[in-house]
């Protein structure tokens, strides 16, 4: 490490986060860069298990020596240009300033990632399967590093399995664009639209390199989202799961609905009046929608189609009957 | 949780001496102070982005 120059930042405040842009809700993210502010990589990303399911030492000394590698390229004119990003600051977003520099509060990494999608929803942009599910997880695509190695593949199933990638592998590029770290991969797969049906990975097997095509599987996107829960909103003060083919069919509810039962409620369900469900009940619609292309459970049909605020009807089974409850959605305030 | 534990001790161990270092290494605290050392030296920058321990 002494042949880097290092340096560690604590707030937000001045950075710009268009050239540093990735996902706010890490609780450790690096950097390997040159004095002309051209990134060699990254180093960190997470996923639901832990905050650091891909931090290790042996990966970070395996990036670091690369970065070396990479620099003498730069220095010697053989590594390509990259354009700059366009820049950003946090003193972009009014209601993050309103909430942070006005009051000398700390500019919180995950505050800028939670402002920035108020600001979405505000001006109408926010894509919620791109701006609230960030950071895909590699797992649903079948695909296990072994993390002391980097990028080395640990253990391959699924779809994954099917494109042809083997144990072994080195992920190499990720739709054509060179990765050399877990951070690199998870930033770039992060950006294939929620729409792809496939994406592409080249790997590294027995010094050549091999194109492989993975079909996305349906809801690839969809990762748990509870460590990042002060960033999801609406909040609807419940958690569920999907039903299975079995139970709908017992239940006599469409194959293809995104009936879920529901696992836990928060105290904080009755003390706002957002509704009155209960742990075991069965919800079986939400507005009298029973299936949509995107949700599987009632509430991400709840996280995907609802604003804050919002109200609607929930179709409840509970001991065998079937009721209705109104609902009502609430914006979390405490950490914004 | 054993590489967030590791750095997170080097961190507090740097506070309890009062001294911006781990180990041996000198950590800046200043992005543009490193863009200059960077500049200086010819080293490459490796940037921490976490919160305030």
């Amino acid at each position: 490490m002494r042949k880097y120059v290092c340096v560690r930042i604590v707030r937000m405040d001045n950075v710009d986060i268009g050239l540093f842009e990735h996902d706010r809700n890490n609780t450790l993210y690096f950097y390997l860069l040159n004095a002309d502010e051209q990134i060699y990589m990254r180093y960190g990303g997470r996923d639901g298990r832990s905050p650091d399911s891909y931090l290790n030492l042996d990966s970070l000394a395996l990036a670091a020596e690369k970065g070396l590698e990479l620099h003498k390229q730069y220095q010697a004119g053989t590594l390509a240009k990259v354009a700059r990003p366009k820049p950003d600051s946090p003193r972009n977003y009014p209601m993050l300033v309103e909430r942070t520099f006005k009051s000398g509060a700390c500019v919180e990494c995950h505050l800028i990632g939670d402002f920035q999608n108020l600001h979405r929803e505000k001006d109408g942009t926010l894509d919620k399967l791109i701006h609230l599910f960030r950071s895909p997880d590699i797992r649903t695509l079948g695909i296990e590093l072994d993390v002391p190695k980097g990028l080395i593949v640990k253990e391959v199933r699924g779809p994954a399995q099917v494109a042809g990638m083997q144990a072994g592998d080195r992920i190499a590029k990720w739709e054509g664009d060179i990765i050399w770290t877990f951070a690199d991969l998870q930033h770039r797969y992060d950006k294939v639209p929620r729409t792809a049906k496939t994406t592409s990975l080249t790997v590294e097997r027995g010094g050549a390199f091999k194109d492989l095509t993975i079909s996305l599987p349906t809801r690839w996107w969809l990762t748990d989202t509870r460590y990042r829960q002060s960033s999801i909103e609406p909040r609807s003060y419940f958690e569920d799961r999907a039903l299975t083919a079995e139970e709908k069919s017992k239940a006599g509810l469409p194959a293809d609905g995104f009936a879920s039962a529901v696992t836990y409620v928060s105290t904080m369900a009755s003390s706002v009046g957002s509704h009155e469900l209960k742990t075991g009940d069965i919800i079986v619609a939400v507005d009298g929608k029973v299936r949509d292309e995107h949700a599987n459970s009632a509430s991400l049909y709840i996280t995907l189609y609802k604003t804050p605020g919002d109200t609607g009807t929930l179709e409840v089974l509970r001991d065998g009957k079937r009721i209705s409850m109104p609902l009502k959605t609430i914006r979390m305030s405490f950490r914004k | 949780m054993k590489f967030l534990a590791a750095v997170l001790l080097l961190s507090f161990s740097a506070i309890a001496q009062q001294k911006p270092v781990d180990d041996d290494i000198v950590w800046l605290d200043n992005y543009q102070a490193a863009l200059k050392e960077a500049r200086a030296t010819g080293k490459p920058i490796f940037l921490e982005f976490r919160c305030e321990p």
